[in-house]
């Protein structure tokens, strides 16, 4: 009896057993912060000084007065089409990479593994599909595309390519799950009855999954018209380059229109897809905006096989070229000039500065989103009013515009380096997270919140005390998830001058210096792959 | 003058009428104890007493201010006055108990205060919230996380957090519904005895009518939105208790049997030493 009691302290209120932890939590991230923002040369204040004001200045004033005369209202409405023409013919040949491989790929339609495990060479061959489905998807689309262009030259076509081989591999990844996920059963009877692994998959597989295929497709599309934009700026063609030209003539008018006529674009392609995509929560709130289930699938395939049609009769694609043993042979060259990489020590040592630039600027970038999208979400999460409908149009602005297209507009402002893309990051960030916060603060169940409420809690404490610890698991996530992809993102900004990996790329491929241009892709597929299992493993942690 | 004060107060939700005009003074220091059937209206009349319903005729007077002609921020001002523990202990699960009972002394703390009690208490507050607890027998609760208590242990943490609160004014729902039988007494006791010593009004809701009348010295008894009764536990005998519950057979004039009686050594109140 005695032991229980001297060891049970007997003032438990003298010492609270998570001070320690939390204090030490607290001064771990404040003194992280501090190389975060060296490495990003975050000075906001330089934005402050009168130079770049007036530059700032000069600029956004003419924003004031769009540039809407018809002959460059009829060259952006052409490029607009080329956009999207250019996101649907990537995604219509992304089909071609992405259901033979999905198909290959899992497991499900195996022959060999109804009867136990699965024999060598099969397992060998599905192994070898994804590993090709990974590194496709790793490489983003934008260095995709500079390299494309080193090949096939200037032109929407090296913007198809490289939407259709990335996307290919997101696709042909996706689809594999997705058909994984699906209840196995149908298609292993039907393989047992002997039927061939193209009937099984049509009879027993797709039913079962077709909605989430179109549903993720859908999405996908929507994305693509966002990346084609982005494209644009290597010299694809369409919006962005468009948008480019503006931004490097300082035409502050030409770049507001183009701005506006980006947004609305996708926001029509956002209302496009939700109004498309079968939805758990369309038919949960009534469903009556949506059609059904059928008539939506054959309208979507209607609609896409249209405009893929269209895509392809509207753009200059230059098969006959592409596909010449010439074109093949020349490709194999330019390939074969990567390997081996360059591994000398210094240049080693470079990459990996460039390497924790563009690692601190994902950090800071996410961070700072997480901040004031989480300001920004708690005036949109608000019952009703102005305040939260401007709060989400703000949102929506922020979200709709993509990191490298404000970073090429904060450039103007701030100059070259890292601080500009960590501000691009997070003003894109901010609005993908502000809508997602939104959504989880609205979500909390509100007794708690009420109850603090009707005591008398002034509306702050309310949110510290009851929405706050119920949100924060989901707040974090979403942060860490965003920060997964804005490694991705912070790899490419380099593109336009902003730092990292991304502008050591655009230098040494400028100057056609290939290994080292090897070396550095291969370090932002590293880069990815650590921060994607570094943050799966925190997201883990917090769902317990 | 009385605390609170209602006239001809009525409440309805859309067509359905919750409470049907009703007169009631409630003075400084009272203990009253609310019952009547399901569904009578007294969670409606607790949400009404704590301004958090607006009535849709009628006034409440609180502290002898109109609380439904003050501005929106006169009127949260004066919530401060009050506190109203609802049935289910509304706590976020991930919070820890400490956080969860001072977050009853909220009402009109600075941000200084508050971000304190948040962050890691400091020794004095976590013994505020410690002797609130431990009063309630839930001392060595005070680090644990809310979502590792029972429903019961929950139900005494939300008492613990009216117990620190600065509130003059009581509101309690139904504060023993998962509590049981001997438990609810004494939690009961701790709660009426608190108030006493610190010169508090305790308006209580609760479904036992034999505590309500042994323990209380006035009794509303409330019947499809009406005042059925308002007085002295005497006043109430048998027949008219049978009248109020005739109906509601989940209620007979007997409270239902307890379902998991405990040992009665554990039945002695927890001393604490300060």
């Amino acid at each position: 009896m005695s032991t229980p009691a001297a060891v049970a302290p007997s003032a438990p209120w003298l010492r609270d057993p998570l001070a320690l932890r939390r204090t030490a939590t607290l001064v771990a991230l404040l003194v992280l912060m501090w190389p975060l923002l060296v490495l990003c040369e975050f000075r906001p204040w330089e934005l402050l000084e009168p130079r770049s004001l007036r530059a700032t200045g000069r600029f956004l004033s003419q924003f004031l007065t769009p540039r809407l005369d018809a002959e460059f209202l009829v060259m952006v409405a052409g490029d607009t089409w080329r956009t999207v023409a250019m996101a649907s013919a990537g995604l219509a040949l992304a089909w071609v990479i992405a259901i033979p491989m999905a198909l290959l790929s899992t497991a499900r339609l195996s022959v060999s593994a109804l009867t136990g495990r699965m024999a060598a060479w099969p397992a060998g061959l599905r192994f070898l599909v994804r590993t090709v489905l990974v590194i496709l998807r790793s490489v983003p689309e934008l260095v995709w595309a500079l390299m494309l262009v080193r090949v096939i030259g200037l032109g929407p076509g090296a913007g198809v390519l490289a939407i259709a081989l990335t996307y290919g591999g997101m696709l042909g990844k996706v689809y594999a799950e997705i058909l994984e996920s699906a209840d196995g059963t149908p298609t292993q009877a039907l393989l047992r009855n002997g039927a061939s692994r193209l009937q099984a998959f049509f009879f027993g597989t797709l039913p079962g999954c077709a909605d989430e295929l179109v549903s993720y497709t859908v999405y996908r599309w929507e994305c693509a018209i966002r990346t084609s934009v982005v494209l644009g700026f290597v010299g694809a063609g369409g919006l962005g380059q468009q948008l480019d030209n503006a931004n490097k003539m300082l035409a502050g008018n030409e770049v507001i229109t183009l701005l506006l006529v980006f947004m609305a674009l996708v926001a029509a392609a956002d209302r496009v897809s939700a109004w498309l995509r079968p939805s758990r929560r369309g038919e949960e709130e009534g469903g009556q905006r949506r059609p059904a289930p059928r008539l939506g699938v054959w309208l979507l395939l209607a609609a896409l096989l249209a405009m893929f049609a269209a895509s392809f009769a509207t753009l200059p694609l230059h098969w006959g070229e592409w596909l010449s043993l010439q074109a093949f042979a020349q490709m194999g060259g330019f390939l074969a000039e990567f390997f081996p990489p360059q591994l000398a020590p210094d240049f080693l040592w470079r990459i990996g500065q460039a390497a924790l630039e563009t690692l601190a600027m994902s950090a800071l970038g996410s961070g700072l989103a997480a901040v004031a999208g989480l300001a920004i979400a708690l005036v949109a999460s608000r019952p009703t009013g102005m305040l939260r409908l401007s709060a989400r149009l703000l949102l929506n602005a922020l979200r709709s515009v993509p990191e490298l297209v404000w970073a090429s507009m904060l450039l103007i402002s701030a100059g070259l380096g890292p601080m500009p893309g960590t501000l691009a990051l997070a003003l894109h960030t901010t609005g993908v997270l502000g809508r997602l916060m939104a959504e989880a603060l609205e979500n909390a169940p509100p007794q708690t919140a009420l109850a603090l409420r009707w005591a008398g809690a002034a509306r702050w404490q309310v949110f510290l005390y009851a929405t706050l610890p119920q949100a924060a698991p989901q707040l974090l996530s979403y942060s860490l998830y965003r920060w997964e992809n804005n490694i991705r993102a912070a790899t490419v900004l380099g593109v336009v001058g902003a730092g990292g990996l991304g502008q050591m790329l655009t230098v040494h491929l400028g100057l056609f210096q290939m290994r080292e241009t090897g070396t550095v892709v291969l370090a932002m597929l590293a880069l990815v792959m650590v921060v994607d299992a570094c943050s799966h493993a925190a997201r883990r942690h917090l769902n317990r | 003058m009385s605390l609170l004060a209602l006239e001809s107060l009525r409440l309805d939700a859309g067509e359905r009428r919750l409470i049907q005009p009703l007169s009631l003074h409630i003075n400084a220091g009272e203990q009253i104890a609310l019952i009547g059937p399901s569904g009578a209206g007294k969670t409606s009349l607790l949400h009404a007493l704590a301004l958090a319903k607006a009535p849709s005729a009628g006034q409440i007077r609180l502290n002898g201010q109109d609380a439904w002609a003050l501005s929106h921020h006169a009127r949260h001002r004066l919530r401060r006055e009050l506190m109203l523990a609802p049935q289910l202990p509304p706590l976020p699960p991930r919070q820890r108990v400490a956080t969860a009972v001072l977050a009853g002394q909220l009402p009109g703390a600075s941000p200084a205060r508050s971000l304190r009690m948040l962050f890691s208490p400091s020794a004095a507050q976590a013994r505020i919230a410690h002797d609130a607890l431990a009063t309630l027998e839930l001392g060595d609760r005070l680090w644990s996380r809310v979502d590792q208590l029972s429903g019961g242990e929950r139900q005494r943490v939300a008492l613990a957090r009216l117990l620190v609160s600065s509130a003059a004014l009581w509101l309690v729902d139904e504060p023993l519904s998962a509590l049981d039988p001997q438990r609810a007494q004494r939690s009961l006791a701790v709660l009426q005895q608190a108030a006493r010593t610190s010169g508090r009004t305790l308006v209580c809701s609760l479904h036992q009518v034999d505590l309500a009348r042994r323990l209380f010295p006035r009794i509303l008894a409330l019947r499809e939105g009406r005042l059925f009764y308002d007085g002295p536990p005497e006043g109430l005998d048998d027949t008219t208790i049978a009248a109020l519950y005739a109906g509601d057979d989940a209620h007979a004039n007997t409270p239902p049997p307890p379902a998991a009686p405990t040992p009665s050594a554990q039945a002695t109140p927890h001393i604490i030493c300060r």
